[in-house]
């Protein structure tokens, strides 16, 4: 295992800060968009950009709907992004095993 | 919340701090979570401790130091159990606000339970008194009740979100509630206010220093 291999679009630190937050929800369960900016505290458009690549890589479900008027978005690692993620971070921890 | 998001696109090089940044969110992910918890346990400490402190003052036959009037001790209680029941309700709302789902649906059946259950034990309260249950009784009755009922739903709370601090408050309150009435009246009152108050405020003190150990 080599830096080069781990997955490009996790291995970037705003990525990687927001995979790593839609991990800690249960399987099932989806993320309001104001809530996960205040969970990472990142600008909106910020959060947009990477969101957006990330669902681009299919690792991240955006459900939009409606609360009211108000529109909603919502948002939860797809299947494959949640496994990405937990490939992510086994490698992280092979390649820290193996530079110990 | 964290400030420090380094924006760039680019991927960081040294896979320990690529770690140390993963498992520093998560972290704050938990502690944002924990934060209401904390404050719940908190209130609730101090809710049983002086609460049920002062209605054991308020018996000639209690508190041996001093004794406060009824007219005192009676509505410091109610107000205390109301105040906090309305803090648990607004804590309880931010714990997991923003998120929808799977979660959805047990979060309202453990937030119905309390008034839910509430109601019920009341309503047998009520009940026995109309049969004649005579005060002395109905002292040693509420506060038990409501002991057994607050445990069994941390023991519920415990299930549904795998926490052992609601497991070990569950498991004091029903070990509190359980053994009070074999102190009499008011004597029930102080095992009530040391047991489950300090059990509450030991657990929010405990959470506190593992979140700051946590960082």
């Amino acid at each position: 295992m080599t830096m080069d291999e781990l997955d490009p679009v996790i291995h970037a630190s705003a990525r990687l800060k927001i995979t790593a937050t839609l991990a800690t929800l249960p399987v099932g369960d989806q993320i309001a968009f104001p809530r996960l900016q205040e969970l990472l505290g990142m600008t909106a458009g910020n959060l947009s950009t990477h969101l957006r690549k990330l669902e681009d890589a299919g690792y991240v479900d955006v459900v939009k709907s409606h609360q009211g008027r108000t529109p909603a978005t919502y948002l939860a690692l797809s299947r494959s992004g949640r496994r990405a993620f937990e490939d992510y971070l086994e490698a992280l921890r092979a390649l820290l095993g193996e530079s110990a | 919340m964290n400030n420090n998001t380094t924006d760039a696109d680019e991927p960081l090089g040294d896979p320990r701090a690529m770690l140390a940044l993963l498992e520093g969110q998560q972290r704050e992910v938990l502690n944002a979570q924990q934060a209401p918890v904390i404050w719940m346990y908190f209130i609730w400490g101090i809710t049983w401790f002086v609460g049920f402190l002062a209605l054991w003052s308020g018996d000639v036959d209690g508190n041996p130091w001093f004794t406060l009037p009824a007219a005192v001790a009676t509505p410091v209680f109610i107000v205390m159990l109301v105040a906090s029941i309305v803090a648990s309700a607004v804590l309880g709302i931010r714990i997991n606000r923003g998120v929808r789902g799977i979660s959805t649906f047990s979060g309202a059946v453990y937030g119905l339970s309390w008034s839910v259950c509430g109601t019920a034990f009341a309503m047998v309260g009520v009940g026995l008194i109309r049969q004649g249950l005579s005060p002395e009784l109905a002292n040693l009755y509420f506060p038990s009740a409501y002991a057994l009922m607050c445990g069994t739903i941390y023991l519920g709370g415990a299930a549904l979100w795998r926490d052992v601090s609601q497991l070990v408050l569950g498991l004091v309150l029903l070990a509190a509630g359980a053994i009070a009435p074999f102190f009499g009246s008011p004597g029930n009152d102080l095992v009530l206010a040391v047991l489950v108050g300090g059990a509450f405020l030991i657990a929010a003190a405990a959470l506190m220093v593992r979140r700051r150990q946590g960082r």
